[in-house]
């Protein structure tokens, strides 16, 4: 990609940096590094909120403040000139309340600044310490800070009068507030939480904001849940996890990921126009995502932390990029990390998967734990030659059980195929760029320790077959060790392009089968997600 | 690296207190939702814990059996969650209070739910009576410090 700028490099926008916060403030003695707050410039003076409804303060941290009133406290890199500029908002997450971890998304901020985003990193202390089912509180301060920059946009003296693209905001949470955008991204349709209206009438929302995505780093899971049930992000998601994290140390983010814009069984072809994206980072931990964390893993097991720094900034970087500057040709970052390999720190290893708004299913693998099936409406059969394939609620990443089905397919002979064959006539591969197929390995003992597994495809049309190496495509890595506990079991996307098919004569018209074909590794055990023709 | 392990509780108590403004909002949804007239009390269940484990993003989720504490706090001794229903200890006094991180793996904590020492009086009172026993009942603050 000679064209593209690494995103992780500073652009040439100037800005200035403002703290905000809401007077009168005093904060004591034991909690000296929150006094910054105190004293907020003139101009990004704030109000306070009632949260709860929501949560507690912990009563271990003598807050100057209650539940009641609680400060819209932050710091936003706001980039000179007329606007209107995009907005990003950081929360951290769940850590010593004694510790201020707001400053430490404020290499992210300056980095979307200069590139011509309001970039902002919020104060969500006051909900820290030994707590828990407190998530729906973060989302509605992270929906009250963005409310605040709505009001300053509509304040015809405030500096950032008009200069707010409201239209264009991400949202991005770590840890516990990694879940919490998921929740934002929920409360923010609705008219009300329970008994505590949404509509302004008690201080908090309305909301509605056109949130371009929301983006969730290390996050938790399903601490807190909705009446209505686990949540489901309904704007597009991006999920960044490290795979030596030991706090959020069973990737609990995956099943957020797995839960949003997935199939619709009664309507397997609608897609609600959002993507996804995910990117699991070997060797990187869960605290140096935050500069004032310190690490949580002994010396020598995670990357350095100006390594796990640089990979925030070029995949964070390209996804502001992507959604907020529409620079689609970052959205290659999001699909295929490969695109990035040129900015990310020499000799990381990653894993990335991809879902494309404009995507049929091929092979979903929802219908049932029943033998494996072609999705509808594409019509066919699967056929399994010396391979077990088997459908199975497996915990691929630890923690909660799963709702997701995946394939299992087990082979012990050289040759061994899964061959799916389809009616061309319902298959419309010729609409789409790509065929692309979520596969991975586990530590199981058929997979050798520490090699990368490896398959072909094999597509046909018609006696045409092109037969692609799966390790042409991606890298099937051999899971790293985790700090503790079973290896998680994390899917690649592989991304085919319809165009290499076409110059190997296959004829996306008449596309008839795909097989999976166990040539290259005389053993195995890979778990298949989904296959799809997709952009 | 070792897993964190589960908090160790080393006692329980359930304590009458006064509903603050949310609680009251949160008792009147609760009693419409349910059809029921509960009372303006909270009982504050205080979890002591021999020690607390430092904030991280992970939880130790708190279950009384099957049960889930959908949120617990942080006080000076260790943890404590709020009950508006009264109902609540007449169907789990006596279960084992357990934590687990996952909803499959369960660390039972040998330690069960005690019933509250409330004013029943004032539990049960309705109307003016009940609101002058209700201030009567110490404030969540005291009761946590």
């Amino acid at each position: 990609m000679p064209s593209l700028k690494n995103p992780a490099i500073a652009g040439d926008v100037q800005f200035d940096t403002f703290i905000y916060g809401a007077p009168p403030l005093a904060y004591p003695a034991l909690l000296s590094q929150y006094t910054i707050y105190n004293t907020p410039d003139p101009a990004y003076v704030t109000g306070r909120i009632n949260v709860s409804a929501f949560a507690n303060l912990g009563a271990s941290t003598p807050w100057p403040f209650f539940n009641t009133n609680v400060p819209l406290n932050g710091h936003v890199c706001v980039p000179r000139g007329r606007g209107p500029f995009p907005l990003a908002v950081f929360a951290h997450g769940n850590h010593n309340p004694f510790e201020n971890s707001t400053p430490g998304y404020l290499y992210l901020c300056q980095l979307l600044a200069s590139h011509g985003i309001i970039a902002a990193t919020i104060d969500v202390n006051f909900l820290n310490g030994f707590n828990f089912g407190e998530n729906d509180g973060r989302a509605i301060v992270h929906l009250e800070h963005l409310k605040q920059f709505r009001t300053w946009n509509n304040t015809a003296t405030h500096p950032l009068d008009g200069k707010v693209d409201l239209n264009r905001i991400l949202i991005v949470g770590h840890s516990r507030g990694g879940e919490a955008v998921g929740h934002a991204s929920f409360f923010n349709r609705l008219a009300s939480i329970g008994a505590v209206p949404l509509d302004g009438s008690v201080g908090l929302g309305p909301y509605r904001f056109g949130l371009s995505a929301v983006a969730a780093i290390a996050p938790t899971d399903r601490q807190f849940t909705p009446v209505s049930g686990p949540t489901v992000v309904p704007d597009s998601y991006y999920l960044i996890h490290g795979s030596k994290d030991s706090d959020v140390f069973t990737f609990e983010g995956y099943h957020t990921y797995e839960r949003a814009h997935a199939v619709d069984l009664a309507n397997p072809t609608v897609s609600d126009g959002k993507f996804k994206a995910m990117l699991w980072v070997h060797k990187a931990n869960h605290n140096q995502f935050n500069s004032i964390w310190a690490s949580e893993t002994p010396p020598g097991v995670a990357m350095p932390r100006a390594s796990q720094a640089e990979i925030a900034k070029v995949h964070l970087g390209a996804l502001a990029q992507a959604v907020l500057l529409d620079r689609a040709e970052y959205v290659d970052v999001l699909r295929d990390h490969g695109a990035a390999v040129a900015w990310d720190p020499a000799g990381t290893e990653f894993v990335s998967q991809y879902q494309d708004p404009e995507r049929i299913f091929v092979q979903h693998n929802q219908e049932g734990l029943a033998p494996p099936v072609v999705s509808l409406p594409v019509q066919g059969t699967v056929a399994a030659d010396s391979v077990v394939a088997a459908r199975q609620l497996t915990a691929l990443v630890g923690g909660a059980a799963t709702t997701t089905i995946t394939l299992r397919l087990v082979w012990s002979v050289l040759g061994s195929r899964l061959l799916l064959r389809a009616d061309p006539a319902t298959l419309p591969a010729e609409r789409y760029k790509t065929l692309a197929l979520r596969v991975g390995q586990s530590t199981e003992a058929n997979n050798a320790a520490n090699r990368d597994q490896d398959f072909t495809l094999e597509v046909s049309s018609g006696s045409r077959t092109a037969a692609i190496p799966a390790s042409s495509l991606h890298r099937l890595l051999y899971p790293d060790p985790p700090p503790f506990g079973p290896a998680k079991i994390v899917m690649q996307t592989l991304r085919l392009p319809v165009e290499r098919l076409v110059e190997r004569g296959v004829d996306p018209n008449d596309l008839r089968s795909i097989a999976l074909v166990f040539d290259r590794r005389a053993t195995g055990t890979v778990y298949v997600g989904d296959l799809q023709c997709s952009n | 690296m070792q897993p964190p392990q589960p908090p160790k509780i080393s006692a329980v108590e359930v304590v009458a207190a006064q509903p603050t403004e949310a609680d009251s909002a949160a008792i009147a949804h609760l009693s419409a939702e349910s059809n029921r007239s509960l009372p303006q009390v909270v009982y504050v269940v205080k979890v002591h814990l021999k020690t607390k484990p430092p904030a991280t993003s992970m939880a130790w989720a708190l279950y009384v059996n099957d049960v889930l504490i959908p949120k617990y706090w942080e006080y000076a001794d260790g943890i404590y969650f709020n009950v508006m229903d009264p109902q609540f200890f007449a169907d789990h006094k006596g279960k084992r209070l357990r934590f687990s991180q996952n909803g499959v793996d369960f660390y039972d904590t040998g330690i069960k739910l005690p019933a509250p020492i409330a004013p029943a009086a004032a539990s049960r009172s309705k109307g003016k009576a009940a609101k002058s026993k209700t201030t009567r009942l110490p404030l969540q603050a005291d009761v946590l410090k």
